[in-house]
């Protein structure tokens, strides 16, 4: 049993946090009360090229190891939420599938841009009326000649607005349930292809959110991402497994900094004669927050261990990102209280961490969805 | 055109430091490439770019730690890196530093030397003079602009003195400290990364360097560390315009004394 990063990981967590602190962590704020993408920031960020971590070097990757990924991501997170959800966007979500299944046209065509910055990407899964429940999936593709034809809508896709590619999940069969469910790659650019609203959003605002429209798309049958049909529920398992130690990781990092922020202001501040930092209640918050923030971490990066070792672990990575998502959110709302009255002022950073805090509960699957699903699994093997 | 750039892993300046007695400090684990070093990198990588030849070489003493440095120059384009580590040097002055690194220089063949203009934990700033005195070459030290000129045999190098600035030409190899102000250093791509995550740093002890401990004992004695004064608390002045300019004039004169 090893819990230690190799010297290199400890290298490369170092560089990385070094550049986000460099090129990310000044303009925060900013890029929280604008509420747009930043696209000059997105260029100077994919010039450095880590867009490509999780993909091979033939395409312009680097195909990095697991482990190293989750350190990128739970840095990256330390730094605007928004912009962190675009590039993990980027990186494994929107192009996981096309890295996995893309013909090698495809690859060419979308996946070497796309580590190089110049296209964007996205994943949908959720529709209106579903989201944990893929189930509920409405929107529909059909075998038209040699042509899918793709019909529906889908709610609450980050990069929506700005996307130049996305893979659908959709149903060939809605009788068939969850057994019909497979990925589709669309292009921004194909007729029937359209971006509905943008949505406004309580946190991770610099990342633009919104609704896309599937009317009558007719892409190549090869358009579809996978080995045969119908393995779609299977295959969403298998890429929710990392996003969710990402999530988990992104819990981590924001609560850390809500908390590091926290600690400074409790030194400083003063209340009857002495900083609050001298009072047993307001250090009980921390030794508290430490012990759940250290469990969380350690906790998903076992998790990641086992992604990289090829083991079974879909059960664990619903734990670990539940578990460290209810740890951020306790942090964050500790972290208010620390600050008092001020936290609710909005020049002061807890309210940003709150606000951003609350969508790590909805990606990989809501925590409802997930405790009935982990309860019943215990219930019946644990 | 052949760059060599000496690199110090330093404590970074958010690490907690106390003295543990008169000589020994605690220093939280938390390090960084010296600020100035990354000025020195940066330079010899753009020669290189410009020149369209030439290597740019990484140098650092110390051990475990220290090799992080060096992976950081790699990072950002250095070709090669070297770690000379010697349970002899683990006191090194500046003396000490400088006559390892002379030995280390000797029969290889560099053009331009870099080096910060002083590492930001002990302040020294000595090593590089001290280093050319060794190989009785040309220096200059916190220069801000640096041209090779004359057909790569000569450098125009520029440094900011009081009220302006000094324009000094200097026949090559020399050696120069970085000064803020000489470039903007870049931020590592990936690539660069991951070739320092997997680079093997060649490693040197003294006796490879042809000196024996006693040729690098320390000149140079550490008494004792005084850790810096507590600064004081705010003290907000209550007085309306302009009766308190009066008292912060009192203040500044009969309580502080520094007018």
């Amino acid at each position: 049993m090893d819990f230690a990063f190799t010297e290199e990981q400890e290298f490369f967590q170092q560089t990385v946090r070094d550049t986000i602190d460099r090129i990310i962590m000044p303009r925060v704020q900013e890029l929280d009360e604008r509420e747009e993408f930043d696209f000059d920031l997105w260029r100077e960020f994919a010039k450095l090229g880590y867009l490509g971590i999780r993909h091979p070097e033939k395409y312009g990757g680097m195909d990095l190891d697991v482990i190293s990924q989750m350190i990128f991501y739970e840095e990256l997170f330390r730094g605007d939420v928004g912009f962190a959800m675009t590039v993990t966007m980027q990186i494994l979500m929107g192009t996981y599938f096309i890295g996995r299944f893309g013909t090698e046209e495809i690859k060419q065509k979308v996946l070497v841009p796309a580590i190089r910055g110049e296209k964007i990407g996205t994943i949908c899964f959720t529709e209106d009326q579903s989201g944990s429940d893929l189930a509920g999936t409405r929107t529909t593709a059909v075998l038209d000649g040699e042509e899918w034809v793709i019909n529906g809508t889908k709610m609450w896709i980050t990069n929506a607005p700005t996307c130049n590619f996305c893979t659908v999940l959709a149903t060939t069969d809605p009788s068939q349930g969850i057994k019909a469910l497979n990925f589709f790659l669309v292009e921004g650019d194909m007729p029937g292809f359209s971006r509905g609203q943008r949505l406004k959003k309580l946190g991770s605002r610099s990342s633009v959110t919104g609704e896309l429209v599937f009317d009558n798309v007719r892409i190549p049958r090869d358009y579809l991402l996978g080995e045969e049909l119908g393995k779609g529920v299977q295959y969403a398992g298998e890429i929710l497994n990392e996003v969710r130690v990402m999530t988990g990781l992104a819990a981590c990092a924001i609560a850390r900094m809500a908390m590091d922020d926290a600690k400074q202001y409790a030194n400083r501040r003063v209340a009857f004669g002495n900083p609050i930092s001298k009072y047993q209640l307001i250090r009980s918050k921390f030794a508290t927050f430490w012990a759940w923030y250290e469990a969380s971490r350690w906790y998903c990066y076992r998790c990641a261990w086992m992604i990289q070792e090829g083991l079974p672990c879909l059960n664990e990575c619903m734990l670990a990102k539940m578990f460290a998502t209810e740890m951020c959110l306790a942090a964050v709302d500790e972290a208010t209280r620390i600050y008092g009255g001020n936290a609710f002022a909005m020049e002061y950073p807890p309210q940003r961490y709150f606000r951003d805090a609350r969508f790590l509960l909805y990606g990989g699957g809501c925590h409802e969805v997930l405790q009935d699903y982990l309860g019943r699994v215990y219930l019946k093997e644990g | 055109m052949n760059m060599l750039v000496l690199v110090k892993q330093v404590p970074d300046t958010e690490a907690i430091i106390r003295a543990r007695s008169d000589t020994v400090l605690d220093i939280e684990d938390k390090y960084a490439l010296n600020f100035f070093d990354e000025f020195a990198v940066e330079e010899a990588l753009r020669i290189r770019e410009k020149s369209g030849k030439g290597t740019v070489t990484v140098v650092t003493l110390g051990s475990k730690k220290a090799a992080d440095a060096l992976r950081r120059g790699i990072a950002m384009g250095a070709d090669e890196a070297f770690q000379i580590e010697d349970p002899a040097l683990e006191e090194a002055d500046a003396f000490a530093t400088a006559k390892t690194l002379a030995a280390f220089i000797e029969g290889r063949d560099f053009d331009v030397i870099l080096c910060g203009k002083q590492a930001i934990d002990d302040d020294s700033g000595a090593v590089g003079p001290a280093l050319a005195q060794f190989l009785g070459i040309p220096y200059l030290t916190s220069i801000v602009a640096l041209e090779i000129t004359g057909e790569g045999k000569e450098a125009r190098a520029a440094r900011e003195i009081e009220g302006g600035r000094e324009v000094v030409t200097l026949p090559l190899p020399a050696l120069f400290s970085a000064q803020k102000g000489l470039n903007e250093p870049r931020i590592p791509q990936v690539a660069g990364v991951m070739k320092a995550m997997k680079a093997q740093i060649a490693k040197i002890d003294l006796q490879a360097l042809g000196l024996s401990p006693e040729d690098v004992r320390p000149r140079t004695k550490i008494l004792k560390f005084h850790p810096p004064r507590k600064r004081p608390g705010v003290k907000m002045i209550e007085e309306e315009f302009p009766r308190n300019v009066e008292v912060l004039v009192k203040i500044l004169r009969e309580e502080e004394k520094v007018i």
